[in-house]
């Protein structure tokens, strides 16, 4: 504080003993100063009226107001940065796609028949064209790279994995018309299921595929499996599940074979095990009636690759294995149908996939058949090509051939074009047949078109570019007189235009932009640096003195100097230089932004906007604290808890490099939260006074066996079987809880209230407002719950199925809609207005005391419930907030939030004991409890664990915004628990007029955001380094998406209800005690 | 089982705000004044590393089996090494001084006394198994699987760092107070034991990874850190940081 040069009060024990006696002192002092009183008169009139006591307060009420609105402008603008940076990272690594709903029909072309046919329309003829095969037999050799099936001439430097499977060249080339090999280019990402996707829908997967259904893996656009059912076609599956999970129900049950496919290490039992199936379905008579279309997907040579790289001897045996697989199954073929080999992607030289470098895309492709229908339009191209940058496909071409040559209508979303080899004729110069495919092709990706910009609400006609001319060229040239050479200019422009559509869309959908992924994640380590150094600068600006005399004398002394109008306040603080300069930062930068713009085209105009804003402010900020902190002072933390806190969230942070321990990280959670309260343990006892040290060991080890007792909740995510048993629900294959976790709710409402109520009474805080709040509201309302949960099981296993149909639904959704006004509504705005959990108790003193002849029977006064006034009376917030999410959570997660509860409550107890309220690990603690309780209450890093169901609980139907307001109070609950937890980390076993509580409140949500920013920053820097993992799909990207939202979620409950809290927290406790 | 850190590992003990016990300090453990204690203490870890580095191949293959018969094997080294090396509980409070000042060897202790307290020692620390498990299960040990392997991992804890403990410091409640609170100033016993606690926490660190080694199988990697933290410590305990505590803030 600074000290003003005003003489300092003489110290008497008179002045000490009394407002009053301060009051004539600091009037007396008033009264000499005859200049300075006349200067303040104003000042001097109103305190004459409000006494100077008040007035003073009132002047610290407003300092506290000001400055809480800084560190309210600090951390909505970490909110922004964070919003930015993963803002930008999503841009470039998250591609969006539009799905449309519409399917093909066999009846309706997208185009008249320009030749019509016999049976056109029907499946037996050919929907669209005629067909040429009834059945086909498509076998997928996962990762067959290009130059797998190509001689390699020079043989002293030829590798494990040339020239182990020539069947396919020697084929093409010794039966041109019976057999074509050809580069197979995928589209990135190169993982299987992205392939898959791509190579039955026609068209380019992405990430997230808006409007198709998330929680499912199931494709639900249109797709060449969809079209083959839809006619009646049998299909049948051998070998990697993957296409179980995509065409759930497709296959015939009785004849397809699905193996586990993630065990990379097993080179061989989903391989033997297709060809043990195989075979006789292809073979014996009878089974060779029940399918029509076979789909086999062989893994040895992608694990292979995995495993062992494809330089590796297990490659050779592997290929040589499908080579003879190969010449078994052209044996075996009869006359009517086509057998198709492809690889669904390549493998670059580690034998990984996933990206979208040349080897990993440039797969092969060979069709084959006894009928010899198929033709080169030139001599030379009978050798398949030397590599796969010679007239290679693309995968996506697969769809419309295969379609056609079976007679099929091409799928609606279908972005490629025939494969001029199937139809070109055994001399090569079919082009009639080659411009009638090419036409009905073009013309399906021209009505697709259409679809998808009405989808998305954009004019076609006002996108510029050469789709629209091309399209009228190609028709044109339909017009034209001679017949071999308008066929050959046909052909090549509907070509051309399909090439041109599939650019465009390609362009739009199916590439990492790096660049902005960069930004990003430079926007996030600047935001996160930034973050750390605002903690640490307003930790050092000095820790409060906890000393009475002290207190006292300091309290005189601000009254002496306001009485002569001194005002010892206006310091700089951290936050307000921090906003300032962020601010003007972020002005600057977004006034510049539209500047920018002008020199580099094409962006958006947010994006030009937020970039420049958010990193301009940043770099004000690092240059401003660079400047303040000249001497760089120690980086590493300087206890004991500040390494634990570090080591937890660092070490953390590097394990989501590795998908085990993403995989495990509810495990690895477990462990901190253990080593935390054994080391909190080894600290209590450490304590001088045994009623402290029993607390201490008591509340850590209640820590550390409640997160133990919450462990058995458990949902396990794929990855983690066999090792895993889900106990959230009845079993690990539905989603409705068992009936015995019905009691959960009830033993809470029982439990719950007790047990907050003996951390009342500890502090002797069990007064007021308390006694009714968690005696009655939180009882009520948890019992309500459990009966609203009690009701839904009801519902969903039908107990009583005499009840009209619905009743229990109307029953149960105005209960919920009760708790919820309950707490929300009235809970809030009763906390706002709440006095603090105190009373006075008045009892005699003590008469015959050895010195106090003085005043031999004087009452004494005691405030109860004075030691913990702030504590108390901020968790009746967290109370509200707690009912909120337990209502949402299904009853296991109802009794993890629970526990969480609790142990959060021991834990503020732990840190007060051993005074560790101004280090980082109770925030810290805090988020890794709030991680902890995530897995806890039934939630994966997947997907799929989302509880959509929990939309709703007070809702009848889908209501926005509350419905994905309410998914998240159940995904984020136990981190929206840990934050608002977070003000007692400070607040609680505080005295009311404990100085420095903003300060310290807001460094301590430094701490626990910058747990999460840290989080989300590796995430996101490893799920953008990682792109091209085997797991990114399953793994890192949506861990990186978990770890974004919920940085989004505590920056925002942070400020919403942390600050907001701990605010109307201060005005309560201020308006009775004074201000601080 | 606490970190330790070692920027924070210093022997100062002016203004610890809540941590300082009220008791008067303790003084470290010395070894017994003579030359085959201290050769016999230098010989033990050696010996030690030497049997875990034959037995690993039969850790890693049956892990229940090894750990159950190479009890006897250890309790036998802990026997020999706390005998001829430490100072039994009740006769250890004359340390330094003597050492330097007269040659005399025999401390009062009777050969038969040490054989003794070193059976009572054993008997009593096999009653921390019980604890060390329920302590590992806390940290995630497989509860309904693999208990007999964490009863057996506990053992061996149990023979490395509560034995000689016990050994030393018999049933003196301030001391073992001390050693709860990790604030037992460092010796070769109370390093040991640190250090055996902190290699079997970091143990686990290798446990989740996809790997697909032998090794990483339950509780191969917290026996083997347990040793070598036992062996790190020990060391680290009697020469580099004697005398120093371990202070939290």
């Amino acid at each position: 504080m600074v000290q003003p040069s005003v003489p300092k009060p003489a110290p008497g024990p008179d002045s000490y003993n009394s407002i009053a006696a301060q009051y004539a002192r600091a009037k007396a002092v008033k009264d000499r100063e005859d200049r300075i009183r006349d200067f303040k008169k104003g000042i001097a009139d109103a305190k004459k009226e409000k006494g100077s006591l008040e007035a003073l307060s009132d002047r610290k009420r407003d300092r506290f107001l000001g400055e809480w609105n800084w560190v309210l402008g600090v951390f909505v603008w970490f909110f922004f940065i964070h919003a930015t940076g993963l803002y930008y990272f999503t841009k470039g690594f998250l591609l969006t796609r539009l799905v449309l709903e519409e399917h093909s029909s066999c009846a309706v072309p997208p185009i008249a028949l320009a030749p019509s046919f016999k049976g056109a329309g029907t499946i037996e003829g050919g929907c669209w064209h005629p067909k040429s095969f009834d059945k086909a037999v498509v076998v997928i050799i996962d990762a067959l790279r290009y130059d797998f099936t190509i001689p390699y001439k020079n043989e002293s430097q030829a590798q494990a994995f040339h020239n182990s499977l020539p069947v396919l060249y020697d084929t093409a080339i010794s039966q041109p018309q019976n057999a074509f090999l050809l580069p197979f280019i995928a589209d990135p990402p190169t993982t299987t299921l992205q392939r898959l996707k791509g190579l039955t829908t026609g068209t380019l997967p992405t990430f997230i595929d808006a409007g198709s259904n998330f929680a499912g893996t199931a494709i639900e656009e249109d797709n060449l499996l969809m079209r083959l059912k839809d006619v009646g076609k049998k299909i049948v599956h051998l070998g990697d599940d993957t296409w179980t999970a995509l065409f759930p129900g497709y296959f015939e049950a009785n004849i397809s074979r699905a193996y586990d496919s993630l065990n990379v290490w097993d080179l061989h039992t989903l391989d033997n095990g297709v060809l043990e199936h195989i075979m006789p379905l292809l073979q014996e008579k009878e089974k060779k009636a029940q399918w029509d279309v076979m789909f086999a997907h062989f893994l040895g040579v992608d694990h292979a690759g995995h495993r062992y790289g494809p330089n590796h001897p297990a490659m050779t045996a592997k290929l040589q294995q499908m080579d003879t697989v190969i010449r078994d199954l052209m044996k075996s073929l009869d006359d009517d149908t086509l057998l198709v080999i492809m690889g669904d992607h390549g493998m670059d030289s580690k034998g990984d996939h996933g990206g979208e470098s040349d080897d990993e895309v440039q797969a092969a492709l060979w069709m084959y058949s006894k009928k010899g229908i198929f033709g080169r339009t030139d001599p030379a191209y009978v050798t398949p090509p030397a590599d796969a940058k010679i007239r290679p496909v693309n995968q996506i071409d697969l769809v419309p051939t295969l379609s056609l040559l079976l007679g099929l209508p091409i799928p609606f979303n279908n972005l490629g074009k025939p494969i001029e080899e199937a139809f070109s004729g055994k001399r090569g110069n079919a082009w009639d047949n080659l411009s009638a495919v090419g036409r009905m092709a073009a013309a399906g990706i021209k009505r697709y078109q259409s679809a998808y910009y009405a989808a998305r609400g954009i004019d076609e006609s006002t996108i510029d570019g050469s789709p629209q001319a091309l399209w009228a060229t190609a028709e044109n040239a339909l017009t034209s007189s001679k017949k071999e050479q308008m066929y050959k200019e046909a052909y090549a422009s509907f070509s051309a235009y399909q090439e041109e559509i599939s650019r465009i869309y390609r362009g739009l959908w199916a590439r990492f932009d790096v660049p902005s992924m960069i930004l990003g994640v430079f926007i996030l380590a600047s935001g996160l640096l930034s973050l750390m150094l605002y903690a640490n600068a307003n930790a050092e600006d000095g820790e409060a003195v906890e000393d009475p005399e002290l207190d006292k004398a300091e309290q005189k002394l601000e009254l002496n100097n306001f009485a002569k109008g001194i005002t010892t306040y206006d310091q700089e603080t951290t936050s307000r230089s921090m906003v300032r300069t962020a601010f003007i930062g972020t002005a600057l930068g977004v006034a510049f932004g539209p500047v920018l713009r002008t020199v580099f085209e094409g962006e958006s105009l947010l994006a030009f906007g937020l970039a420049p804003g958010a990193i301009s402010g940043l770099v004000g900020v690092l240059f401003q604290e660079a400047r303040r902190r000249m001497k760089i002072s120690n980086p590493f933390p300087t206890s004991f808890w500040g390494w634990l806190a570090a080591i937890f969230t660092i070490s953390q942070s590097i394990g989501f490099a590795s998908n085990s321990y993403t995989i495990w990280e509810d495990s690895t959670l477990m462990f901190f939260i253990t080593t935390f309260g054994i080391a909190s343990a080894v600290s209590s006892l450490r304590l001088e006074k045994v009623a402290d040290r029993a607390l201490g060991v008591y509340h850590s080890l209640a820590f550390v066996i409640l997160g133990c007792l919450s462990s058995y909740s458990k949902l396990c995510r794929e990855e983690q079987m066999p090792y895993c048993m889900s106990t959230y629900y009845a079993s690990s294959t539905s989603s409705t809880s068992a009936p015995w976790q019905l009691l959960i709710p009830f033993v809470v409402a029982g439990l719950l209230p007790e047990i907050i109520k003996s951390f009342y009474v500890g502090s002797r805080s069990y007064e007021g407002f308390a006694s009714i709040w968690i005696g009655w509201i939180l009882r009520g309302g948890l019992f309500l719950s459990a009966v609203f949960w009690t009701l839904d099981a009801a519902d969903d296993a039908e107990w009583f199925p005499n009840l009209p149909s619905g009743l229990l639904k109307n029953t149960r959704v105005p209960i919920a809609q009760t708790i919820l006004a309950m707490t929300l509504g009235a809970g809030t705005t009763a906390f706002v207005y709440a006095p603090p959990c105190i009373a006075i108790s008045t009892a005699a003193g003590p008469s015959a005391g050895s010195e106090g002849t003085a005043h031999p029977a004087k009452a004494t006064i005691t405030i109860l419930g004075f030691a913990n006034a702030h504590g108390t009376r901020y968790l009746l917030l967290v109370l509200n907030i707690l009912l909120t999410l337990l209502l949402v959570q299904k009853p296991m997660g109802f009794g993890a939030l629970s526990l969480m509860a609790w142990q959060c409550l021991s834990l503020l107890e732990v840190l007060d004991l051993n005074s560790l309220t101004s280090s980082p690990i109770g925030p810290i603690m805090l988020a890794v409890l709030g991680s902890h309780h995530f897995f806890k209450t039934g939630h994966q890093a997947t997907l799929s664990s989302i509880q959509w169901e929990s939309a709703f609980v007070p809702l009848h139907t889908i209501m926005y915004p509350y419905s994905p307001i309410l998914v998240g109070l159940n995904t984020f609950g136990a981190q929206i628990l840990a934050v608002t937890f977070l003000p007692l980390v400070v607040l609680w076993k505080q005295k009311p007029k404990r100085k420095g509580t903003l300060r310290a409140v807001a460094t301590a949500l430094a701490w626990h955001v910058g747990y999460f920013a840290t989080v989300g920053l590796a995430t996101t820097m490893w799920a953008g380094h990682l792109r091209r993992h085997l797991m990114l799909y399953r793994i890192f990207c949506p861990r990186f998406m978990m770890g974004a939202m919920t940085l989004l979620v505590a920056d925002a409950v942070g400020v919403l209800v942390a600050l907001f809290g701990f605010r109307a927290n201060m005005k309560g406790v201020g308006e009775i005690f004074g201000w601080a | 089982m606490p970190l330790i850190d070692p920027v924070t590992m210093s022997a100062t003990t002016k203004t610890t705000p809540a941590g300082t016990p009220p008791v008067k300090p303790s003084l470290p453990v010395e070894l017994l004044p003579n030359d085959l204690a201290r050769i016999i203490s230098q010989a033990h870890p050696v010996v030690l590393l030497a049997g875990f580095y034959i037995r690993f191949p039969a850790l890693v293959e049956n892990p229940a089996a090894t750990l159950l018969s190479s009890l006897l094997l250890v309790s036998l080294v802990q026997i020999g090494y706390v005998i001829l090396c430490l100072p039994p509980t009740g006769q250890s409070i004359k340390p330094a001084k003597k050492v330097i000042g007269a040659k005399k060897t025999n401390d009062g202790t009777t050969p038969v006394a040490r054989p003794l307290t070193a059976f009572f020692a054993l008997i009593m620390s096999l009653a921390s198994i019980p604890l060390l498990t329920a302590l590992q299960i806390l940290f995630g040990a497989p509860i309904s699987t693999h208990l007999l392997h964490t009863i057996l991992t506990s053992s061996h804890v149990a023979l490395l760092v509560m034995f000689p403990l016990v050994y030393v410091h018999g049933a003196d409640g301030k001391k073992w107070r001390e050693i709860a609170s990790f604030y037992s100033p460092m010796d070769e016993v109370f390093g040991g034991a640190v250090g055996c606690f902190l290699g079997a926490w970091l143990g686990a660190v290798p446990i989740p990874l996809d790997w697909d080694r032998e090794w990483q199988k339950w509780p191969v990697t917290i026996v083997t850190g347990a040793y070598a933290g036992y062996m790190v410590g020990k060391m680290a305990g009697g020469w580099l940081v004697k005398g120093r505590r371990i202070e939290l803030s």
